[in-house]
């Protein structure tokens, strides 16, 4: 039955963890708040080793809070991580998303610094500061930086932050064995899309929405197997979901994937959420990675990396970059539908469309339609944001109705 | 001046042939060992990158499949510009502009959805030129929520 407006702004009849306020996912206030209470004291990935092989070499990366930081490999071949801010005017220091630099220097003044964050050089320093200021006291903000779980490099702006290992807990363990040998990055891009970051990793923790790709109802929903995969949940909001056997010569013109993977079932597949917004997604023949950094309530970028292994000859490498393209690569058939599904959320929920509740509301035994992992995420929003997500705005009611644009 | 003018139009023509989504009209300027390829360089990880790459047969399949998929529906236009055109006997290797515009289906707006060179390989057997090999080498890596159609 079609709803009228009191009808349409009533809570939905689901107990509180099953369904939110869609104000989550608009409101500026909540946005600059998450950006404090989730993201600043997360361990957040910024990039590969592979990325930055050699001494020197540097990525840069911008932090979902904003903060625009260096990833470089030092001369102690250590990963370092930095603000690309000069401590002098605060100019961008590099400019080049990745390159090789001994000495990273500021174009505008030409202060210098080492790869250890120590300024080296401050140009014409005695003639203008005297004795009152030196190279010693213009080092780099230096930020938390880890390799791990796979090799991806980690950073957390906050200095008091636990742990990496301590973060992720058993929340990988499933991939563990599975990322052992070096692996290699082949693919980066991104996708700027009018939604919010939270719509993005939701996607990443359902796969009820296997109906919008036609590829995983062929090749997964209509195969044994499929209703068989369970979620778990993991402290500090993360999430996995158990394999199966993808039947990829059951899509018209797919055939079974040649290569596979070390320790991994042919046709496996394993997909892990780490809070607040990565997914590890370990796909038979390719790991995907998505790091989301959100630019506003209803704006997101999503980075995409494939890797495959380091040891790959050229025709494995060929397989895994085929593999990856058909259904992940920026043509690839479920990209594009999942980029639009959550473009379209962000259309229909931004602010004034009368857009009101998200229901997580499928209990299946926490088998692959059920959705307690968004459910299990939004338990972590809450209570690290210190607000329920059904009730945001403490209002202990349903939410007066907003005026429809 | 006449088989390079023959060439332009085969580059044309297969640029409208996708833009009117007449996918069996495009294969047919394409011959047998027809290969298509989209590739990238990113400054980001420093490497080349496929993005797609497909044999006559794996292009065919491609086509057929993507009606079943949930896409974005906007139209493209794809506005090639050929540059140089290099005629060695019966082969030659044109390389093109391409600019590729969508236009939004409510309300008509026309964006820049990407630019990037087509690198082509014709065959000049029989009379007609033919495509042997496209490769689109991507200037734009940024597509917002994609496009399922190649360029």
């Amino acid at each position: 039955m079609a709803k009228n407006s009191a009808e349409w702004a009533a809570k939905p009849k689901f107990p509180s963890s099953h369904y939110v306020d869609s104000r989550i996912y608009t409101d500026q206030a909540i946005f600059d708040e998450e950006k404090e209470k989730l993201f600043k004291g997360s361990w957040i990935i910024a990039c590969h080793e592979s990325e930055i092989p050699n001494a020197c070499d540097y990525r840069l990366f911008t932090h979902p809070t904003g903060v625009p930081l260096i990833i470089v490999r030092s001369e102690d071949m250590k990963v370092r991580s930095f603000y690309n801010i000069c401590p002098h005017r605060g100019n961008t220091i590099l400019y080049d998303p990745a390159g090789n630099a001994k000495r990273m220097t500021c174009i505008f003044h030409a202060w210098s610094f080492d790869t250890r964050g120590d300024c080296i050089d401050i140009s014409r320093a005695e003639q203008g500061y005297q004795d009152r200021f030196c190279k010693e006291d213009a080092g780099l903000r230096e930020v938390k930086a880890e390799a791990g779980f796979g090799g991806f490099v980690w950073v957390n702006l906050d200095d008091a932050s636990c742990t990496l290992a301590e973060y992720i807990g058993p929340a990988l363990d499933m991939l563990g064995p599975h990322m052992e040998e070096p692996m290699e990055v082949f693919h980066f891009h991104k996708a700027i899309v009018d939604t919010n970051y939270k719509l993005w990793h939701d996607t990443n923790s359902e796969f009820y929405h296997d109906f919008v790709h036609y590829f995983n109802r062929i090749t997964g929903m209509m195969q044994p197997g499929y209703f068989d995969r369970k979620y778990v949940g993991y402290p500090n909001g993360h999430a996995s979901v158990g394999s199966m056997e993808i039947k990829y010569d059951a899509y018209a013109g797919g055939k079974v994937r040649k290569v596979g993977w070390p320790g991994l079932a042919p046709g496996g597949w394993i997909l892990i959420d780490i809070f607040p917004g990565m997914t590890y997604n370990l796909r038979t023949s390719v790991l995907r990675i998505d790091t989301v950094v959100p630019l506003g309530p209803n704006k997101l970028i999503v980075e995409f990396r494939g890797l495959g292994l380091k040891r790959d000859t050229k025709e494995e490498r060929a397989e895994r970059v085929f593999d990856h393209n058909t259904i992940w690569g920026p043509f690839g058939r479920n990209l594009h539908e999942d980029l639009l599904a959550v473009h379209g959320q962000g259309r229909a929920m931004r602010e004034g469309t009368d857009s009101r509740w998200v229901i997580h509301g499928r209990e299946e035994n926490s088998t692959i339609h059920d959705e307690v992992g968004m459910r299990h995420f939004y338990a972590e929003w809450s209570k690290r944001m210190g607000r329920p997500s059904y009730d945001p705005l403490g209002e202990g009611r349903p939410a007066p109705a907003r005026v429809a644009a | 001046m006449e088989q390079r003018q023959q060439i332009e139009e085969l580059i044309y023509r297969s640029c409208m042939a996708l833009d009117d989504r007449d996918f069996k009209g495009f294969l047919e300027m394409c011959d047998a060992g027809f290969h298509y390829s989209i590739t990238a360089y990113s400054p980001e990880i420093r490497k080349d990158m496929v993005w797609l790459d497909h044999d006559k047969a794996g292009m065919e399949s491609l086509f057929t499949t993507l009606p079943r998929h949930n896409s974005d529906h906007s139209p493209l236009m794809r506005h090639a510009t050929v540059y140089t055109v290099k005629i060695e006997g019966r082969h030659a290797e044109v390389v093109s502009a391409l600019q590729v515009f969508r236009t939004a289906l409510d309300g008509g707006a026309t964006e820049l959805f990407a630019v990037a060179r087509l690198l082509d390989s014709v065959g000049l057997d029989g009379g007609t030129p033919k495509l042997a090999r496209r490769v689109v080498k991507m200037d734009t890596r940024q597509l917002g929520y994609g496009y399922h159609i190649p360029f």
